[in-house]
């Protein structure tokens, strides 16, 4: 969670957001919301190859947003909402966004401030 | 989990105040910070008048490859220098509003957010204080979003 000791991994989030960001990807997750499912069973209410459903399957997984079991003949994948709670308040999740845009602002407002006059010779 | 939700963020910035204003109504100015880190604004069209429309674009690589990102919204407030209020959307690239659903943002994103932008000159630099907020909408899609965010929630607290 985001707190002042623990701020949310930038690089996470972007690779929560960028996994999210892809309607397939987020209806496997309401369906893993509601328990564990194998991959055929995940690709059963879509119309499309079982590769292409694993290729959404692990985008998630890279993203930590899916866990799947190692010893399980068929390896049903599980939710894993850990990262999904640095996401789960959009505002507060726009307050990192705009903490990124300000230092910019503030690096372009010194940028186009610099002295023009006087130091260049 | 509402669509209600706010930000609000302070900062003071080493500017006059009139050159802060133009880093919100000048598209130059505006495309220079706005992006996120790796992205780029490579279009920005700013009619800053009362109902004057705003559309830009963001760029970004994804691990689907290069994605665009549009956005669309409209001033509400133009008070120079001291206070902007303006709406904004996700859009297609022409302009025409889209669900946060449909261009597949998590989080229960609400259809129309607002950004309030206030500045006061302090002895020469700028207060910034800066408001986003979810305009309540209460879309299908909304509701399916935030449908899928309760079970989540469900879930993080089991």
């Amino acid at each position: 969670m985001l707190t002042a000791d623990h701020p949310i991994d930038d690089n996470r989030l972007d690779e929560t957001f960028a996994a999210l960001a892809n309607p397939t990807r987020r209806a496997i997750l309401a369906r893993l919301a509601e328990g564990e499912a194998t991959v055929n069973e995940l690709a059963a209410p879509f119309d499309m190859t079982l590769p292409a459903i694993s290729k959404h399957i692990k985008v998630l997984e890279r993203a930590g947003l899916i866990g799947r079991s190692r010893h399980a003949q068929f390896r049903p994948c599980r939710l894993d909402p850990a990262p999904l709670a640095d996401v789960a308040g959009w505002a507060e999740q726009y307050r990192s966004i705009w903490e990124e845009r300000f230092d910019r602002l503030a690096d372009h407002l010194e940028h186009i401030q610099q002295p023009s006059q006087g130091s260049e010779p | 989990m509402t669509a209600t939700q706010s930000v609000t963020l302070e900062r003071v910035l080493d500017a006059p105040i009139d050159l802060v204003w133009q880093m919100w109504t000048d598209a130059e100015h505006f495309a220079a910070w706005y992006g996120p880190t790796g992205a780029t604004v490579p279009v920005v069209e700013m009619d800053v008048t009362i109902g004057g429309t705003r559309h830009f674009c963001l760029e970004m690589q994804t691990p689907d490859g290069q994605s665009r990102m549009w956005f669309v919204g409209e001033y509400r407030v133009i008070d120079p220098p001291t206070r902007l209020v303006y709406t904004e959307s996700m859009s297609d690239p022409d302009g025409n509003r889209i669900s946060p659903e449909a261009m597949g943002v998590p989080g229960g994103h609400p259809e129309v957010t607002e950004v309030t932008v206030e500045l006061t000159d302090v002895d020469g630099r700028t207060r910034m204080v800066m408001t986003h907020a979810g305009v309540p909408a209460d879309s299908p899609g909304a509701m399916g979003w935030n449908m899928a965010l309760d079970k989540l929630e469900a879930h993080l607290a089991a």
